[in-house]
C-alpha cells in the first residue's frame, strides 16, 4: 500500500505529461496529413498516456510484478484478437 | 491463502502468500476482465467501421472542444485521486477528502458534459442509436463508460463516506485504493474512445 518513491510531485508531472500529450494528440488529428499516419500516431500516444497511468498512477511501476502480469494477460489477448480481426477478409485495409 | 493481521500507525496491514492483499488482487483481476469487455466493443466498432466503405461518420454533429474537455476533466480527476491516496499514505485525512471529493465532483462534471450537453444536443437534433451505424456505435460505447464513470463516482462516494467512521476508516482505508484503481481504468478506457469517436 505505502508507495513512498511516488510522491505528490510525480504525480503532478504525470498529469502535466498526460494533458500536454492529449493536447498534442487533438493537434495532430486536424493536421492535413495521411489519415493512416494519424491514426498510427495518436493511438501511439493514447498507449503512452495509458501506460503513463498504469505505471505511476496504478503504481505498477514499483508494485508487485505479478500484478503487472494480471494486468498484461488481456493486452496479449486483445493484440491476438486484433491480428486475427485484422488479417479478415471482411476488414478492408 | 493465508493471512495475517497486524495494526501499524493506525493502519491494519494485511500480510498475504502473493504479498499482495486480497482485495487488492481482485481488483486487478476484476479490471482485466473489464479489459476484455471494452475489447468486445471496440473490436465490434473497429470491424463495422472497417468493413464500411461509406462509414458514415459524426457528420459534424460530435464538438472535439467538448471531447477534449471531457478528456481533460477525466485526467485531472485521474491526478486528484491518487493524491487522495497519497494523502491517506501521510495520514492526512481532511486532504483525502478534499480529493476525493474533488474526484467525485470531476466525475459528475464528465457526466452532466456526456449527458446534459452531448446526449442532450444529439436529441434535440433527431439523433439516435437507431439513426446509422456510427450513432448505434457512438451510444453504446460512450454509454457503457459512462456507467462506468457512474460506477466510480458511487464508489467514491462510498469510500468518503466512511473516512466519516473514525472507527472503522483504519481497517477500510484499502477501499481507497482499490476506488482508485478502478477509476484509473475508467480514464485509460476514454483515453482511446475519445480519439476513435471524435478525433478519427
Amino acid at each position: 500500500m505505502t508507495h513512498p518513491a511516488s510522491g505528490t510531485r510525480t504525480y503532478l508531472a504525470i498529469w502535466v505529461w498526460l494533458a500536454g500529450l492529449m493536447l498534442l494528440s487533438v493537434v495532430l488529428a486536424q493536421l492535413a496529413i495521411s489519415k493512416t499516419a494519424i491514426v498510427l500516431i495518436v493511438l501511439g500516444l493514447s498507449t503512452i498516456k495509458a501506460l503513463l497511468v498504469a505505471l505511476y498512477y496504478m503504481h505498477l511501476k514499483i508494485d508487485r510484478r505479478l500484478l503487472t502480469f494480471i494486468a498484461l494477460v488481456p493486452f496479449i489477448i486483445v493484440l491476438f484478437a486484433l491480428g486475427v480481426l485484422c488479417s479478415s477478409r471482411f476488414v478492408r485495409l | 491463502m493465508s493471512t495475517a493481521h497486524a495494526a501499524t500507525a493506525g493502519h491494519v496491514q494485511t500480510t498475504t502468500a502473493t504479498g499482495i492483499p486480497n482485495g487488492k488482487l481482485g481488483m486487478w483481476v476484476f479490471l482485466a476482465s473489464e479489459v476484455m469487455f471494452f475489447t468486445g466493443l471496440i473490436g465490434a466498432y473497429i470491424v463495422l467501421r472497417m468493413g464500411n466503405p461509406a462509414w458514415p461518420g459524426s457528420d459534424g454533429h460530435l464538438s472535439v472542444p467538448l471531447g477534449t474537455a471531457n478528456t481533460f476533466i477525466l485526467l485531472c480527476s485521474s491526478a486528484t485521486v491518487v493524491l487522495a491516496l497519497g494523502a491517506d499514505q501521510e495520514g492526512a485525512i481532511a486532504n483525502v477528502r478534499g480529493w476525493l471529493l474533488m474526484t467525485i465532483l470531476l466525475g459528475l462534471a464528465f457526466l452532466g458534459i456526456k449527458i446534459g450537453v452531448e446526449y442532450a444536443s444529439k436529441i434535440e437534433h433527431h439523433i439516435f442509436p437507431s439513426t446509422n451505424v456510427f450513432w448505434s456505435c457512438y451510444y453504446t460505447l460512450t454509454g457503457f463508460h459512462g456507467l462506468h464513470v457512474l460506477a466510480g463516482v458511487i464508489f467514491n462516494l462510498w469510500v468518503l463516506a466512511t473516512t466519516f467512521n473514525g472507527s472503522a476508516w483504519p481497517d477500510q482505508h484499502r477501499r481507497l485504493e482499490f476506488a482508485g484503481l478502478y477509476w484509473h481504468f475508467v480514464d485509460i478506457v476514454w483515453l482511446f474512445l475519445f480519439p476513435l469517436l471524435y478525433l478519427f
